[in-house]
């Protein structure tokens, strides 16, 4: 049921995003709008994991196997990717990053 | 950006760590699932916005799914690598990889193999997450926009995607989201068949 209302949701904004009823005016303040709510967001998401006492101790017990198994697996998941990355070179064409 | 990330992630658990009242905690929940559907939303216009996308996504078609394969199978076998340096039997470790993030379900899933095996699914799945967040930004400056999704696993449709869209574009949003939604598909049916190889 998440991933339906996620997917809804994307879709709007898509629809809005595509229509071009946004001016370039508004477009920069939504940018601000959106930093601000990420941050936000990732700070809650922070909050959440601090607040419960049990993730804090089930860390302390195997916060060590855990940083090992998900460092791992990050790591060769990018390996991955970067092995099909340039099979997949035509999608990545677009403009780069809005990184502020 | 990355330092902002990192500053909000970090100060969030020290804040909930030492300050916030445990009255409040069920009111939490609430407050991301909100924000979490403003920034798909913002995603949304984003994707929406590169008006050839949808076109390029057609063009490529099934070879989309290269991501989340990569990403599955680079997770699992990786968390047998960590795995065998940490003497893991097998099962446990690929099946804990599977969780690709998904904390919940995999620490769930696997509770009914061992409440440790179940703790440390969760524990190893939240730590994906928080490291992905907190890494994407270098990895699609350093390493490149694609391999940006590669940390995020199944939360690269939900958590971690405003993150992707704001270090890459719209284009690697959306493969973010459909390698979200296949890694999502794809934790209930490996978790359990891989700690079953045991």
């Amino acid at each position: 049921m998440r991933i339906l209302l996620y997917i809804f949701i994307i879709s709007i904004g898509i629809i809005i995003g595509y229509k071009d009823i946004l001016t370039e005016k508004w477009m920069r303040s939504i940018s601000k709008i959106q930093m601000l709510c990420l941050l936000f967001l990732l700070f809650v998401m922070g909050l959440n994991i601090g607040v419960n006492r049990n993730i804090v101790n089930i860390f302390m017990k195997l916060g060590y196997q855990a940083l090992v198994l998900s460092t791992f697996s990050i790591i060769f998941s990018i390996i991955g990717v970067k092995l099909v990355s340039k099979r997949l070179g035509n999608i990545k064409r677009g403009e780069r990053g809005h990184d502020n | 950006m990355t330092i902002s990330i990192l500053l909000s992630v970090i100060s969030g658990i020290a804040f909930g760590l030492f300050i916030f009242p445990q009255a409040y905690v069920s009111s939490i929940g609430i407050i991301v699932d909100i924000g979490l559907c403003a920034l798909l939303f913002f995603v949304g216009i984003d994707i929406g916005r590169n008006k050839d996308i949808l076109h390029q996504i057609k063009q490529t078609g099934i070879k989309v799914l290269l991501v989340p394969l990569m990403v599955a199978g680079g997770s699992i076998l990786g968390s047998i690598v960590g795995g065998e340096l940490l003497n893991l039997p097998f099962n446990e470790s690929s099946a804990v990889g599977a969780g690709f993030g998904w904390y919940s379900l995999s620490a769930i899933e696997l509770s009914k193999y061992s409440a440790e095996t179940g703790a440390l699914a969760f524990i190893t799945n939240v730590c994906r997450e928080i490291i992905a967040i907190l890494t994407i930004p270098f990895v699609a400056k350093y390493i490149g926009t694609l391999e940006a999704i590669a940390p995020a696993g199944a939360t690269a449709m939900d958590t971690s995607l405003p993150v992707i869209s704001k270090s890459t574009d719209g284009n690697t949003a959306i493969i973010s989201f459909i390698t979200g939604l296949t890694l999502s598909v794809l934790v209930p049916i490996l978790v359990p068949l891989l700690i079953a190889m045991g």
